[in-house]
C-alpha cells in the first residue's frame, strides 16, 4: 500500500502486511515514520492512494462510507492514546456508545456496557463523568468501549502512552486477556516492554517496514 | 455483511445530548428566535384578540341599524323630515322595526335654582318607548319610557347626562327641570355605542313633547332595523320612503359603519410588527447557524470518534442538522410559549376573550423548523466531509 498525502508527502512507500486472524502485533517506530497512518488505514478510517486493503475476506476499495462504517462498527474496536472519551457522558453511557451505531436497544447497550466496564475493573464507576477518573481509569473505559462490541479486531495507537508504569501494565494485561479470547490486536506502541508481550513486532521507518531485528 | 445503522430515537438522543452538554450556549443562541417568534405570536394574539373583541361588539349590536336623518337642500339650508316619515319608513321593504327620536329645543338643569347656563350640554329629544330595543341599549336603572309614562313629565337620562346632573343613584322622586318644569326621573340608560348622542340627552315622551313643547311631531332622526340579509337593498329605498317629495335632502347612514371600519384598520395594522418580528427571526437563524459551526470546529475530535465508533457521513450530518433542529424548535416553543402569555395578560388587562392564533402558532413552529434545518445544513456538511483521521488528529 502507498499512502501520499496533499503536499504531496508519501507516508508510506509500499507498505505489504498481513496479519493473520488471532494475531497480535506490535507496530513500532520512530515519530513520523508512518505509524499512525498505517494503523488509518487498517482501521479503514482512510483509504490507501493505491494498493488494496482486504479486511475480514473484504476489499475495502469497493466498499461504500456506508459499508465501510458498518464494517467499522462491527468488526473494529479503536483504542486511542488520547482515550476520545465523550466529558459530558458517565463512563456507562461512553462504552454503550461503542455500540451505538450497530442498532442495538439502548438497554442492551447499557448492559452490555456494565457488563464489560465490569470486567476491566470499574464496575463502581460506571456513573462517574470521565473528569472524575484518573488516566488508567479513562483508558480502560476507551478500550471497554472498544470491546463492547466484541469486535474481530482491535487496533490501540499508543494505548499507555500517556499513563505510568502500574496502569501501563494493568491496561497490557487486560489486552493480552484479550487476545486469549481470540482477538485479533494491532498496537502501536514506543514500549518495549508492551511490544514485547506480542506475537510479532514490524518495525517501520520512513514509511517501510524493515526487517525485524532478532 | 452487517450494515451500520442509527435509530430515530437514537439519533434524536445523540442531537439533544449535544444541546444538553453546553445548556448556556443553547440558551442564548436560542434566544432570537424566541423573541422573534415571541413578537409575532403576540402581534398576531394581540390584534386578533382587540378585533374578537370589536367582533362580539358589532355581533350584539348587529349591522342591521340604519338611521335616517334630514339632509340639507340646494341652497345649503337645513331641512327636516316629513311628518309622516316614520309611518311611511314603516311600510318601507325589508324595515322590521322603527323608531323615531325629535329634538326638543329647551334647557336641561339640575333644579329650578341651578343658573340657566349650567346645562351640561344636554340636549332633551322626544323618544318611542322601544328606541333601546332597536339600540340595543341597557337600563342602567329604573325603567323606560312607556306608552303610560310619555303621556306625562318624565324623563329618561342617558349616561352622560346623568352623571353630569349629579344623579349616580335614582331615588324615587328624583326629579330635573327640563325647560322649566320638573320632570320626574324613570330611568338611568346604560352608554350606548351605537348612538352616543343619546347618552347627553334627556329623553321624554313624544306626547309630553307636543303638550309642553309644541313639537310638531317630525322626526329629526329615524332608526331603523332591517332585515340582516338585505341591509343595502333597504338603505337604498329609505330616502325615497321617507321623503318622496325630496329624496336628495334625506341622509341616510349605517352607525355600525365605524367599528366595522376599526375592525379592518386593525386587521391590516400589523404587517409592521410582523415584519420586525421576521427579521428578528432571521437574526436568531444566523445565530444558530453560528454556534452551530463553532460547535463542529470544536467537537472534531468527537466527530472522529464517532466515525471510528461506526457512524456514518449521514449519521454525523444527521446528528448536527438534528441540533440545529432541537435549537430553532426550543425558540419557537418558547417564544410561542412567552407571546401567548403576554397576549393573554393583556387581552385579560384590557377585558378581551385571549385568542391565541392558532395557525399563527402552527405557522411559527412551522418556520422555525424550516429555519434550524436550514442554519444546520452548511455546519452539518461541514462535519460530514471532516475525514476520520483529520477529525482525530490533533
Amino acid at each position: 500500500m502507498h499512502k501520499i498525502y496533499p503536499g504531496p508527502v508519501e507516508v508510506l512507500h509500499g507498505i505489504d502486511l498481513t496479519v493473520e486472524r488471532d494475531e497480535q502485533v506490535a507496530i513500532v517506530g520512530p515519530s513520523g515514520s508512518g505509524k499512525s497512518t498505517l494503523l488509518n488505514l487498517i482501521g479503514i478510517l482512510d483509504r490507501p492512494t493505491s494498493g488494496t486493503l482486504v479486511l475480514d475476506g473484504h476489499d475495502t476499495a469497493a466498499l461504500s462510507d456506508g459499508r465501510l462504517a458498518g464494517l467499522r462498527a462491527a468488526t473494529i474496536g479503536f483504542v486511542f492514546q488520547q482515550f476520545f472519551l465523550l466529558d459530558y457522558r458517565t463512563a456507562l453511557d461512553n462504552v454503550a456508545d461503542g455500540l451505538l451505531y450497530t442498532a442495538t436497544p439502548l438497554r442492551e447497550r447499557r448492559r452490555r456496557a456494565a457488563e464489560v466496564l465490569d470486567r476491566v475493573g470499574l464496575g463502581d464507576r460506571l456513573r462517574h463523568r470521565p473528569g472524575q477518573l484518573s488516566g488508567g481509569e479513562r483508558q480502560r473505559v476507551a478500550i471497554a468501549r472498544a470491546l463492547v462490541g466484541r469486535p474481530a479486531l482491535v487496533l490501540a495507537d499508543e494505548p499507555t502512552g500517556s499513563l505510568d508504569t502500574a496502569n501501563g501494565t494493568a491496561i497490557l494485561k487486560l489486552l493480552s486477556e484479550l487476545h486469549d479470547e481470540g482477538t485479533t490486536l494491532v498496537v502501536i506502541t514506543h514500549d518495549p516492554t508492551v511490544a514485547g508481550a506480542m506475537d510479532r513486532e514490524i518495525h517501520i521507518r520512513d514509511g517501510r517496514i524493515h526487517p525485524e531485528p532478532t | 455483511m452487517s450494515r451500520s445503522s442509527l435509530t430515530p430515537a437514537d439519533l434524536v438522543r445523540v442531537s439533544l445530548l449535544g444541546i444538553g452538554a453546553r445548556k448556556l450556549r443553547a440558551t442564548l443562541s436560542v434566544l432570537g428566535i424566541a423573541i422573534g417568534i415571541a413578537a409575532i405570536v403576540c402581534v398576531l394574539g394581540i390584534s386578533e384578540s382587540s378585533a374578537a373583541g370589536l367582533e362580539r361588539q358589532l355581533d350584539r349590536l348587529g349591522t342591521n341599524l340604519l338611521s335616517v336623518q334630514p339632509g340639507q337642500n340646494l341652497t345649503g339650508d337645513q331641512t327636516t323630515l316629513p311628518l309622516p316619515a316614520e309611518q311611511t319608513l314603516t311600510n318601507a321593504p325589508y324595515v322590521q322595526q322603527v323608531s323615531g327620536i325629535a329634538t326638543v329645543s329647551g334647557t336641561v338643569l339640575r333644579n329650578k335654582h341651578v343658573g340657566s347656563n349650567f346645562t351640561g350640554g344636554i340636549s332633551i329629544k322626544a323618544a318611542r318607548p322601544n328606541l333601546p330595543a332597536i339600540l340595543r341599549g341597557q337600563i342602567a336603572q329604573g325603567t323606560f319610557l312607556n306608552a303610560a309614562t310619555s303621556n306625562y313629565p318624565v324623563t329618561v337620562l342617558g349616561a352622560v347626562a346623568a352623571q353630569r346632573l349629579g344623579i349616580t343613584t335614582l331615588r324615587p322622586g328624583t326629579a330635573v327641570w327640563l325647560g322649566g318644569k320638573a320632570f320626574t326621573v324613570a330611568g338611568v340608560l346604560a352608554p350606548i355605542q351605537l348612538s352616543p348622542d343619546i347618552d347627553r340627552s334627556a329623553l321624554i315622551g313624544f306626547a309630553e313633547a307636543k303638550q309642553a313643547f309644541h313639537i310638531d311631531g317630525s322626526a329629526s332622526t329615524v332608526y331603523l332595523r332591517t332585515d340582516p340579509q338585505h341591509v343595502a337593498a333597504a338603505a337604498d329605498s329609505l330616502a325615497a320612503a321617507a321623503s318622496p317629495a325630496h329624496p336628495d335632502q334625506v341622509s341616510v347612514s349605517q352607525p355600525s359603519a365605524a367599528l366595522s371600519a376599526q375592525l379592518a384598520a386593525k386587521k391590516t395594522f400589523n404587517s409592521l410588527f410582523l415584519g420586525l418580528g421576521t427579521v428578528a427571526v432571521l437574526v436568531g437563524a444566523i445565530g444558530i447557524a453560528n454556534v452551530m459551526v463553532i460547535s463542529v470546529l470544536e467537537r472534531r475530535s468527537e466527530i472522529g470518534l464517532r466515525r471510528a465508533l461506526g457512524a456514518t457521513r449521514r449519521h454525523i450530518a444527521g446528528q448536527f442538522i438534528g441540533e440545529s433542529l432541537a435549537l430553532a424548535l426550543l425558540g419557537g416553543l418558547a417564544g410561542s410559549a412567552i407571546g401567548s402569555l403576554v397576549t393573554a395578560g393583556y387581552a385579560e388587562y384590557k377585558h378581551w376573550h385571549t385568542v391565541i392564533p392558532a395557525t399563527g402558532l402552527g405557522l411559527g413552529i412551522g418556520a422555525t423548523l424550516a429555519i434550524g434545518a436550514l442554519a444546520g445544513l452548511y455546519p452539518a456538511t461541514r462535519a460530514a466531509r471532516l475525514s476520520p483521521t483529520q477529525a482525530l488528529a490533533r
